[in-house]
Order: structure tokens, then C-alpha cells, then sequence
């Protein structure tokens, strides 16, 4: 099935198009999830969470500011990543409650964070293609150095030296000390 | 908290924020990119491609299989792990590597025509060949198994495609098919073929991300700089060392036969050069015993562009008739040559002959075997080798006139050590009269190697074989013929 007929049964709000999506797809879904979520059961109840996510979202596909990858990608990535989190909360035992101070960012954090993010995007233009690709495996993709040596076909200490490289780059080039 | 902590603090921040930065979107690109899949099928494919490719020009027919035979290797290396199907790809491709890059040095040297005429190696072939049709059926298995485990319907017709593809044209080749009409319709087969599996491997895109790739302790970079190294210098001690024949040297005593000392001052005396007689073996000195007249012919010729000075003729070629007694009209004929200076290049070197009774065979018959050596000299001392190889040999080339055509000739081939100094030889073969009245026309061609600088390595005699010009690659043929009308009353030299 190609991947128009999908999106276009998820709009249709088709149940087809979740299966469809799982067939074609969920080689991509599971691929992103499990370097983020090291547990089978968690990495599947993830996949799940990313499928409903995307059943309601499916309005939001724009493909001018994207492919259905790259949309696929960043909506299981971030859905993983929120998962992983509310794992970590769950996990601490505690409830939240109000007398603990809320760490959601406040609007002066918000506006810093867009900055960074404006700077390190530009930062990231700058890089050979190559750089760029390792630097999205290890921190968008959250990929282990030992992932990112055998897909590449290197080994691990090759990688950690090019990793290391590339954040003395960056560093430089986002202004130093200034953003560690 | 110590620098080490603060350190290690700063990095962690440093992580949280680069990941923090990225949340949106990724790239194309990347998106493209991120994959266990797409670079090692790549690879698996581009190799494929290029193994069958066989352009015959700069060396492209060795050098586009060497990169595909590596691009495979890596690729299949990646996918080893994922199912049995893609390690037996591997092991095979591995296996094909192991007879593949030797024979890439093998060609360096002059032994590898010898070599690959062996029946073991017509076996070896044979296996090569087969075990390509394997490895396309273990790729079509694979790519299934690969669709399968994530439950998309199996499809890889493109490789099973390559398996037919493939014994087509091994049937092809073995009733040597020439024509042109199949062969365009397997290329246009073949481009469509690939064009299948890459189109495959764009769709299987999808599961690829299911797949699992190898931890390697040798890098892809590692793998290739080592290939390369080992046949560069595998090739390099292939052209040192088996770029010439090994010749049987043995130092010339000076001559104690009184008897064979007086035919030579006959010989002078008739004229015959001292700078050749003192080349001949005693049993060639004997057999002009009686000698009735002698006809001698000098030419230079150049080689090697002239030497140093540019105008220098290196070879000095001396053809010498000897009349012998005999029932009918006999005659000696001597092929003398001789370097004055240094032959550049040493590597084999070859003696084509057209003798008399082949070119004029009304008028004169064979009466013996064709003899000969070559000598050198070395402080003083004067050296000696039978030809490495002196006799008949038939052989087919390809004329572009008269299509295959399939001869017979007389071959010296010899290699010069690069110590020494004058290097020289000659071959002599006796006629007899058949028919009053005919010239004597007798052809030497001698074929020298100028450069080692040829792929895969032939020696100056298979150069000869192949009826190629006169100056073509790293040889050089230059001829030079005696031709003489005998009489008794003063034999005529024809130039």
C-alpha cells in the first residue's frame, strides 16, 4: 500500500489505516522507540501510544513543511521521549503535587530555549552532511554509540572520538563555555 | 566538587541542551539516511552492478569488479547478522574474494597465462561462476525473510531475475555466441534487472528498519585500506619479481677444440664477424665446417625512442649465410643481435622467425633444428643461457582483415639480467635447396619489453601472439630481414 492510501484512510478516520500503518510503518516506529525505551513491553506500549497520536493528529501532516517520515519520525520520537518521562516521574514513587515547584519551563526559559534552538539549527547547517547525520543519530535519534558503530560500519572508539570532535565544533561555534 | 565533577556536569548540560534543541522535524536527509538498511543494501547492489560490468579499457574490467567485489564484502557484512540467508551471502562473497584478488596480482606476473591455462583453474572458474548464482539465490531468500519477518507480503523477483540473467549467459558463453543482436537484448535485460532490485530496495525501505546490524571490531575503512594495501603491494613485488623469465646463466670458458678454432679462422677469413663467431657454440661453429662463402648483413635499428641522445640505435643486428657443403645447395643462416647500450626496461623479450623455407618454400626446405643463445657480459667474464624458451609455437589472433586466424612460428624468448653489459644472442637454422633460382629471405622480428607499465602482464612473446602493432604498449618490434641471392660465382646481398 503506498503511503498516500494510508494517510488518506487515516483521514477518512479509517481503522484500515491503522493496520495499514502498522504493516508499513511499524519497522520505522520500533526502530525510533528503542533506543529511547530499552524495554519490549514499554517499546509496545509506546507504538501504541505513537499510533493513536498519529489517528488524532493525522490533520496536522503538512507535507510542505515535511515528508510522512520525517513527520512519522518526529511525532514517535517525541512520543517515546514522553513516555520515558513519565516513566522517570512514575518511577521516583511520588505524586506531583503543588508544593512541588512545576518544572514546566517559564515563558523567559521558552524564549532562551527558541534562541538556543534558532543557533544550533544554524550551527547544525554548517556541518559536512556527514557530521550532521551523526549528530542526529545521537541526539535526536538518542541512538547508543554502539547503534550508531555497527550501522556505520566503525567501531565504537572511532565513534566516541567523532562525537567528541563534533561537540568541541559545535561548542566553538555555539560561543563556548557560554551554553555548557 | 572537583574540576573532573564540574566537568562532567558541563558535558551532561552540554548533551541536555544539543537534544533539547532538536525536537522539530528532522531533515530530509537525515530522515533518508537514518537507517540499519539503506547503505548496506546500497552497497550490496552497486556491487552487483559493477561485478557484471565489463568494460575492456583501462583496465576498467578489473578495476570496476575489484570495487563492486568490495562494496559487496562491506555490504553484506552489515546484513551477516539479520538472517542465514545474508550470511551465507557473506561467506560466499568472502569466498569468491579469496580467488578473486589473488588472481588480480597473479596478473602482474608473466606465470599467469600458465597458470590459468591449469585445469584446475578452468575448475575454479567453473565454482566461481556457480557460486554467484548461489549467492543471488541465498540475496533473493533474504530479501524475502526480510519482508516476512515483518509481516509484508515476500517479493524479490528482481533477484531471481539476476539468477536467470546469469545462466543465460553462461549458456552463452558456452556455445561462444558472438552475435550481437542477444547480447544487446541481455544488456538492456540487465540495466532492467537492476533497476528492479533497486527499485526493491527502495520499497523494502520499510522493513529494513527491522533489521539488525553487526558490531564490528574492523571498520568498513579499515577493511578497504588493508584490500588495497595488500594488492598494491602484491602487485608491486608481482612486477619486481615475475616480470622475467629465469634464465640458466652459466659463465663461457674460452674454446680448447683445436678443430673448432680452425673452422672459425676459415670462417673469418670468408668474412664471417668476429663479434658473432665468438657467440656461437662450438657444435654452431662446427657445422659450417667446410664453409663454401659467407654473406653478412648489418643494420642498427632504434628501440626505446633512441635512448638517451634520442638518435641512438640501440640494436645492432647482424644477419650472417653461411654456405656448407652438401648434395644440393646447403646454407647456415644466423639471426645475430646485439645491445650497445643500456636496454632500459628488463623484462622479456622475444625473437619472431620467418624463416626462408617459409616465406620462399618452393625454393628452400628446413635441414635441422633452429639453435641459439643469448650472453652477456659481467666484469670481464662472459655469461651464457639457453633461450628460456627457442622452438615452434602456434597460436591464434584475431586479424581485423581476415578474422581468426591461427599460425605457426618460430619463438626465442629469453630475459637480460640487470647486471651486465652487452647483452646479445642469436638464433641459426640450417636449408637445403628444394628448386634452383630462389632468394634466400630470412625474417627476424625482435620484440622488446620497454616498460612494465601492462595489465594483466604478458611476456614479450604472447605480445608477438596477439598480432598487435609494431609499437603497442610496453613493446616494441622492430624487423629486420636477411635476404640474399646466392650464386656461385659471389652471392648478392639484397637490401
Amino acid at each position: 500500500m503506498q503511503e498516500q492510501e494510508i494517510i488518506e484512510l487515516l483521514l477518512q478516520k479509517n481503522e484500515k489505516g491503522i493496520d495499514a500503518l502498522l504493516l508499513h510503518y511499524g519497522p520505522l516506529m520500533r526502530y525510533v522507540i528503542a533506543p529511547i525505551l530499552q524495554n519490549p513491553h514499554e517499546q509496545e506500549d509506546c507504538l501504541s501510544e505513537v499510533t493513536i497520536r498519529v489517528w488524532e493528529k493525522i490533520e496536522q501532516f503538512k507535507k510542505e513543511r515535511g515528508s510522512w517520515n520525517a513527520w512519522l519520525t518526529a511525532i514517535t520520537r517525541n512520543t517515546a521521549l514522553n513516555h520515558r518521562r513519565n516513566m522517570l516521574r512514575c518511577g521516583s514513587g511520588a505524586e506531583l503535587s503543588d508544593d512541588i515547584p512545576s518544572t514546566e519551563p517559564t515563558p523567559e526559559e521558552v524564549i532562551v530555549q527558541q534562541e538556543r534552538q534558532t543557533e544550533v539549527n544554524h550551527a547544525l547547517r554548517q556541518l559536512p552532511p556527514k557530521e550532521r547525520m551523526l549528530f542526529y543519530r545521537k541526539y535526536y535519534y538518542l541512538q547508543s554509540t554502539a547503534q550508531i558503530a555497527s550501522e556505520l560500519g566503525m567501531t565504537e572508539r572511532a565513534v566516541e572520538g567523532k562525537l567528541y570532535r563534533l561537540k568541541k565544533k559545535l561548542r566553538k561555534m555555539l560561543g563556548g563555555e557560554v551554553h555548557g | 566538587m572537583d574540576n573532573r565533577e564540574c566537568d562532567s556536569i558541563k558535558e551532561r548540560n552540554f548533551d541536555t541542551m544539543l537534544e533539547s534543541s532538536v525536537s522539530g522535524l528532522p531533515p530530509e536527509d537525515v530522515v533518508v539516511e537514518v537507517t540499519p538498511w539503506r547503505k548496506a543494501m546500497r552497497r550490496v547492489l552497486a556491487g552487483i552492478a559493477l561485478c557484471t560490468i565489463t568494460l575492456n579499457f583501462l583496465c576498467l574490467n578489473y578495476i570496476l569488479p575489484a570495487i563492486g567485489m568490495v562494496l559487496s564484502i562491506l555490504g553484506f557484512r552489515s546484513l551477516r547478522r539479520e538472517n542465514k540467508w545474508f550470511r551465507n551471502c557473506f561467506i560466499i562473497t568472502v569466498i569468491r574474494a579469496v580467488y578473486f584478488f589473488p588472481l588480480l596480482i597473479l596478473n602482474t606476473t608473466i606465470i599467469q597465462s600458465t597458470i590459468l591455462a591449469l585445469p584446475v583453474m578452468s575448475v575454479l572458474t567453473i565454482v566461481n561462476l556457480l557460486l554467484l548464482i548461489v549467492e543471488f539465490f541465498c540475496l533473493w531468500c533474504g530479501l524475502r525473510a526480510v519482508q516476512q519477518k515483518v509481516n509484508l507480503p515476500p517479493r524479490a523477483g528482481g533477484a531471481v531475475a539476476l539468477i536467470i540473467w546469469y545462466a543465460f549467459m553462461y549458456i552463452l558463453a558456452v556455445i561462444q555466441y558472438s552475435g550481437l543482436v542477444i547480447a544487446g537484448a541481455m544488456v538492456i535485460g540487465y540495466i532492467f534487472i537492476i533497476r528492479n532490485i533497486y527499485k526493491l530496495s527502495k520499497e523494502l525501505d520499510e522493513a529494513g528498519y527491522s533489521i539488525q546490524t553487526v558490531s564490528v571490531k574492523v571498520t568498513d575503512r579499515c577493511i578497504v585500506i588493508s584490500l588495497i594495501s595488500v594488492l598494491i603491494i602484491g602487485c608491486a613485488f608481482g612486477y619486481i619479481f615475475g616480470g622475467s623469465y629465469k634464465m640458466d646463466w652459466s659463465k663461457v670458458n674460452a674454446s680448447a677444440n683445436a678443430e673448432v678454432e680452425e673452422i672459425k679462422e676459415q670462417l673469418i677469413e670468408l668474412g664471417f664477424p668476429q663479434y658473432v663467431l665468438d657467440d656461437l657454440t662450438e657444435d654452431d661453429v662446427a657445422a659450417c665446417r667446410g664453409a663454401l662463402q659467407v654473406a653478412v648483413d648489418v643494420t642498427e635499428e632504434p628501440l626505446n625512442n633512441g635512448g638517451a641522445s634520442g638518435d641512438a640505435k640501440e640494436l645492432l643486428i647482424t644477419g650472417v649465410g653461411v654456405q656448407i657443403p652438401g648434395e644440393r645447395e646447403n646454407w647456415i643462416i644466423f639471426h645475430h643481435f646485439l645491445w650497445t647500450i643500456d636496454p632500459g626496461f628488463y623484462g622479456t623479450e622475444a625473437i619472431q622467425l620467418w624463416p626462408a623455407y617459409q616465406g620462399v618454400s618452393e625454393g628452400w626446405a628446413s635441414y635441422g633444428e633452429v639453435t641459439g643463445r643469448v650472453l652477456y657480459d659481467d666484469n670481464g667474464e662472459i655469461f651464457a643461457a639457453p633461450y628460456y624458451f627457442l622452438g615452434n609455437q602456434t597460436f591464434t589472433y584475431n586479424s581485423i582483415f581476415w578474422g581468426e586466424q591461427t599460425n605457426t612460428d618460430i619463438f626465442a624468448a629469453f630475459s637480460m639480467p640487470r647486471r651486465g653489459e652487452n647483452y646479445r644472442g642469436y638464433i641459426a637454422y640450417p636449408i637445403v635447396e628444394l628448386e634452383d633460382g630462389y632468394i634466400i629471405s630470412s625474417w627476424m622480428n625482435y620484440t622488446h619489453q620497454k616498460s612494465w607499465l601492462q595489465y594483466p602482464a604478458m611476456t614479450a612473446m604472447e605480445k608477438r601472439m596477439t598480432n598487435s602493432w609494431n609499437d603497442a604498449g610496453a613493446f616494441i618490434t622492430i624487423q629486420d630481414a636477411l635476404q640474399l641471392y646466392p650464386e656461385d660465382e659471389g652471392t648478392e646481398i639484397i637490401k
